[in-house]
């Protein structure tokens, strides 16, 4: 993929940030933290569920969306997560309060797994 | 980077032979056409999976979505899980650039719908917010 210049307007953040729960205490993602960013940006952190508890997978800086071409309101963002063995896009949007968010995990060891979807939900316990 | 064995997801902890199976993303082959009546930003989708390679081409719905997006190559299929093949619940990404903007296409497939969100970044001022879309299409 090419890098992509593209323009930094700042969006209202307010339904995306804060502290993010898997609504499955079993989910592959136990949890989101995302704060302000960089016009046109959020800072995103999250942490991968393990048998012992979580694994922190850093914090990027993902490009935030509106819902419509007008609205000044941020709503969705996309975030790649480098793990060196494994790429996560995660694909993050609120609805009802919900944050949604699909991954498409990508293997890039000798594991033999197969790069994979899945598509989990997380609510808000707190601001960021 | 080699993975840490604390890192791993618990539905990750797999073991499987390498090279890892084709993912079979031919289930998602065949022309899409979206559910709502109204216009949206996508009007319809072709896929058609040739020699292990996915090709998306997408026809735009209403401006300023592109008439016709072109045909592109899908970066990346994806299975339903680790340790399968089956792109049943699976699905891909794609990226279309044009000058002014700039599209990821996140797909999955999933009881018989084709959900489809894209990313759309414009890549200079206008009157134009950078949008998320996410539709849904019916196989034709």
């Amino acid at each position: 993929m090419t890098a992509i210049e593209t323009t930094a307007v700042s969006l209202d953040l307010s339904i995306l940030l804060g502290d993010w729960r898997n609504t499955n205490a079993e989910g592959g993602i136990a949890r989101i933290v995302c704060r302000g960013g960089e016009p046109g940006e959020m800072v995103v952190q999250a942490y991968g569920r393990t048998a012992d508890g979580m694994n922190d997978w850093g914090a990027v800086a993902a490009p935030v969306f509106a819902f419509t071409f007008e609205s000044k309101q941020a709503g969705a963002f996309n975030a790649v997560f480098d793990l060196g063995y494994e790429e996560v896009h995660m694909q993050a949007n609120v609805k009802a309060g919900v944050l949604v968010v699909a991954s498409f995990n990508h293997f890039k060891d000798r594991s033999g797994r197969s790069n994979y979807f899945d598509r989990e939900f997380f609510h808000r316990i707190g601001g960021a | 980077m080699a993975e840490p064995s604390y890192s791993r997801r618990a539905h990750e902890n797999v073991t499987m032979p390498f090279p890892p199976p084709r993912i079979e993303a031919e289930v998602m082959d065949g022309r899409w056409l979206k559910t709502s009546e109204k216009p949206q930003w996508i009007d319809s989708l072709t896929i058609e999976t040739i020699d292990g390679d996915t090709f998306l081409q997408i026809r735009g719905s209403a401006p300023p979505s592109p008439p016709d997006w072109g045909r592109v190559r899908c970066d990346l299929v994806f299975a339903n899980a680790a340790d399968t093949a089956n792109a049943r619940a699976g699905g891909f990404i794609a990226h279309y650039d044009f000058d002014e903007m700039h599209f990821e296409v996140q797909a999955n497939y999933n009881l018989g719908l084709l959900v489809v969100a894209t990313f759309v970044t414009f890549t200079s001022p206008g009157p134009f917010t950078n949008r998320f879309t996410r539709e849904f299409f019916f196989r034709a």
